[in-house]
């Protein structure tokens, strides 16, 4: 929270400047919110084939009109990667939020942490050599791997929040640490790989929306609709703890258990996220820094406003990746930084205050 | 226009052919300097015995044009054979039981575990390369680190540039292993199957050629679409075949990521997929599993699957019975030929109605081959019962 702020004198200025500060932020969520439906939208209308706005929200609105070919292209190519798109900069969004929160560190997010490099590395053990975590679940192998390696990663970290007198310092160096390690062995499988397993290894590595389906769209909302309630319903004492550990504890907040339930429901977001479109870098980490940019700390504000930041992040990378060639796949991960940097930059530079305090 | 980019192909080919003929040098008797693909002067100081192969695919070319044993001088490879080719393989091991048995898995030439001390542990003398890593060969210092250890690298390449590079390369074997004869005899073969296409296609028109899109490993991996080849490799043979390569219409790379929309509104005349016994390393691809072991009734009930993945399945191609698949390794040996000449047959039946591929493939391995043709190497999808 800006300290600088006056403190109005009388009762009544108080609630008056609270209603201000609240209708505020749910205007600026709100905007934020149509600026997404925006670019779905566009994410929609846009692709190699020529389809009108009219004609995709008619084919949307009523499918009995489509020819095979619209059905095809709207329903089981288009929309799911849009929705694909939205789902997870929002899961990695809301996850880097709660991880900078938590660690009070500015830099913390799934991608810094390892918790994508793990999840590389777990994709890659099933690409190169072929070998499950958990047997017998077929062709989903690829995915599963990336998502237990991912979950073990996050285990590893949570038992080292566990130890007594872990800092949270610390515990980012131990996500670095592990970031360098599964790097380490995603390389060593690399060198073994044939040429086929490499192309698949670096869409992996770079991520990449094109293998979205209804299916996995489904099971990101449901994720994001069990964790974003219990982020928010903590939201007062996350909000506290930013203020401090040991203010937050005068407030009655119990912060190793509040760090390890927020950090087991990060691990959820992140994990699934990774495993359905590989490693995204930079939306994690810069849709809450854009967020607070804008709505400052308060999680009530900030949290759903990470979440749609990393979304329009990823929407907005999904339409230009469509752009440089149409019917040509980029990955994505590759252009999400080049569309969020600008941006990031710019809010820097015309931001006065000094944003992490 | 399209005329001239063969010819020029062929140019090279054709003068080392001349230099080779009139020089005749009895190469197993003194210093052997010749320029590899890399375009790299390599110097050996006498005919080399002791050869690893960077690729176990190279052996598709070795015994092409060896007289006899094809194994007699390599002591080492690298597994891709045996695992993504087992049936070939298993034809080499049938055939030289002791040598398959005898051969040392060097690895990945480009990993940790190629080391200089196995090198020169086995004694090798030689060592071939796959130009389409020379990049990584020259980043990793091998280069440097084995012509320290004395030990020279040729490249050798197949597939990056495989219809420009196949005769040079045959040559430049044929010429390392003392096999001048062979590699010229199956040269003329190469040009002569080419041709038999070339000449036909070269007459059509570029707006009358059909569009091709050209699926590569289709069934590799089950949840996208697709990896194609730009004006390389496959996308080449299209074009060869008379076929107008719907990647290289995108961008001038080897391999290029292409959308499952993109396809759908470019509306191919034909798809190829490539397929090839991949089940054996890889259990989960639904690829046709085409090769020497290739079983006709397994490959119709896979590639009827792959035609119906969503996003194919209402393509005009697929409904017109034009989706195909075809033995991917064609695009790692020199007898690619085969591949040109049953693409032309799929986009040009009328005009190819005499030419029949599985004769040329068959003549071949009773010329060149140390073992008999076997197995399925294509096949198409039946048309839709609509």
């Amino acid at each position: 929270m800006p300290t600088d702020t006056t403190p109005p004198l009388t009762a009544q200025g108080i609630v008056t400047a609270y209603r201000r500060r609240s209708g505020r932020r749910v205007a600026l969520v709100a905007l934020a919110a149509l600026a997404l439906f925006t670019t779905v939208v566009i994410d929609v209308i846009t692709g190699p084939a020529d389809l009108s706005f009219w004609r995709v929200a008619h084919v949307i609105v009523n499918p009995s009109v489509a020819t095979t070919k619209e059905e095809v292209i709207i329903w089981d190519l288009r929309l799911p990667v849009a929705l694909m798109a939205v789902v997870v900069g929002a899961m990695l969004g809301a996850a880097g939020a709660e991880m900078q929160t938590i660690l009070n560190n500015p830099l913390a997010d799934p991608f810094t942490l390892g918790l994508s490099s793990a999840a590389s590395f777990g994709a890659a053990l099933a690409i190169v050599s072929g070998l499950s975590v958990i047997p017998g679940v077929g062709g989903l192998f690829v995915t599963v791997n990336a998502f237990v390696v991912s979950m073990l990663a996050s285990l590893a970290l949570f038992a080292f929040t566990r130890l007594r007198g872990v800092t949270p310092e610390a515990m980012i160096l131990v996500g670095i640490a592990m970031l360098f390690t599964f790097n380490a062995l995603l390389a060593f499988l690399q060198y073994g790989a044939s040429e086929l397993q490499l192309a698949q290894l670096i869409f992996w590595q770079l991520g990449s929306l094109a293998r979205a389906t209804w299916e996995k769209v489904g099971i990101c909302m449901i994720v994001l609709a069990v964790v974003m309630p219990y982020f928010l319903s903590r939201s007062w004492a996350l909000t506290a703890l930013r203020m401090g550990e040991d203010k937050a504890a005068a407030l009655g907040v119990n912060v190793s258990l509040l760090r390890l339930m927020v950090l087991a429901g990060v691990s959820l977001l992140s994990a699934v996220a990774v495993s359905f479109v590989g490693a995204i870098a930079f939306v994690g980490l810069v849709g809450p820094h854009i967020a607070r940019m804008i709505v400052g700390e308060d999680q009530r504000g900030f949290l759903p406003l990470s979440a749609l930041a990393g979304a329009l992040i990823l929407s907005g990378t999904s339409i230009a990746s469509k752009a440089i060639t149409p019917g040509i796949v980029y990955p994505i991960g590759m252009i999400t930084s080049l569309i969020g940097i600008p941006f990031f930059v710019s809010l820097i530079l015309s931001q006065r205050k000094r944003h992490w305090q | 226009m399209t005329f001239m980019t063969n010819v020029s192909g062929f140019v090279p080919a054709i003068a080392a052919t001349a230099t080779l003929l009139a020089a005749a040098p009895d190469a197993n008797a003194e210093a052997l300097t010749l320029t590899d693909i890399a375009g790299r002067e390599v110097t050996l100081t006498e005919a080399p015995n002791k050869i690893i192969l960077g690729e176990g695919r190279m052996m598709y070319s070795i015994a092409a044009i060896s007289e006899g044993n094809p194994f007699e001088k390599v002591v080492g490879w690298k597994d891709d054979l045996i695992l993504y080719d087992p049936d070939a393989f298993r034809k080499f091991e049938a055939a030289f039981p002791q040598d398959a048995e005898r051969m040392i898995n060097f690895g990945n030439p480009y990993a940790g575990d190629f080391s200089i001390e196995a090198v020169l542990e086995a004694d090798a003398d030689l060592v071939l390369l796959d130009v389409g890593n020379l990049f990584k060969a020259e980043e990793t210092g091998l280069i440097e680190k084995l012509g320290k250890a004395g030990v020279p690298v040729v490249f050798v390449d197949f597939r990056r540039n495989a219809t420009e590079n196949t005769v040079p390369s045959l040559l430049i074997l044929g010429r390392l292993l003392g096999e001048e004869q062979g590699a010229l005899e199956f040269v003329d073969f190469y040009i002569a199957e080419m041709r038999k296409v070339t000449n036909v296609v070269d007459q059509i028109p570029a707006e009358e050629r059909p569009l091709v899109v050209v699926e590569n490993a289709a069934g590799w991996q089950n949840d996208f679409c697709c990896w194609s080849f730009g004006p390389y490799n496959y996308g080449r043979f299209v074009e060869l075949a008379g076929g107008t390569n719907y990647a290289s219409k995108l961008a001038n790379a080897y391999s290029i990521d292409i959308s499952m929309e993109g396809i759908i509104e470019a509306d191919p005349d034909h798809i190829i997929g490539t397929g090839a016994n991949w089940a054996e390393a890889k259990p989960e691809v639904t690829s046709t599993l085409l090769g020497y072991e290739g079983d006709p009734a397994v490959n119709a009930e896979k590639i009827d699957a792959l035609a119906m993945r969503p996003g194919f399945r209402d393509l005009r191609a697929v409904q017109d019975g034009k989706y195909h698949s075809i033995y991917h390794q064609f695009y790692n040996s020199p007898y690619h030929f085969i591949a040109v000449q049953q693409i032309a047959k799929w986009l040009y039946p009328d005009d190819f109605a005499d030419l029949d591929p599985q004769d040329t493939f068959d003549r071949m391995h009773a010329k060149f081959m140390p073992y008999d043709n076997s197995g399925q190497f294509w096949l198409s999808a039946s048309a839709p019962a609509n």
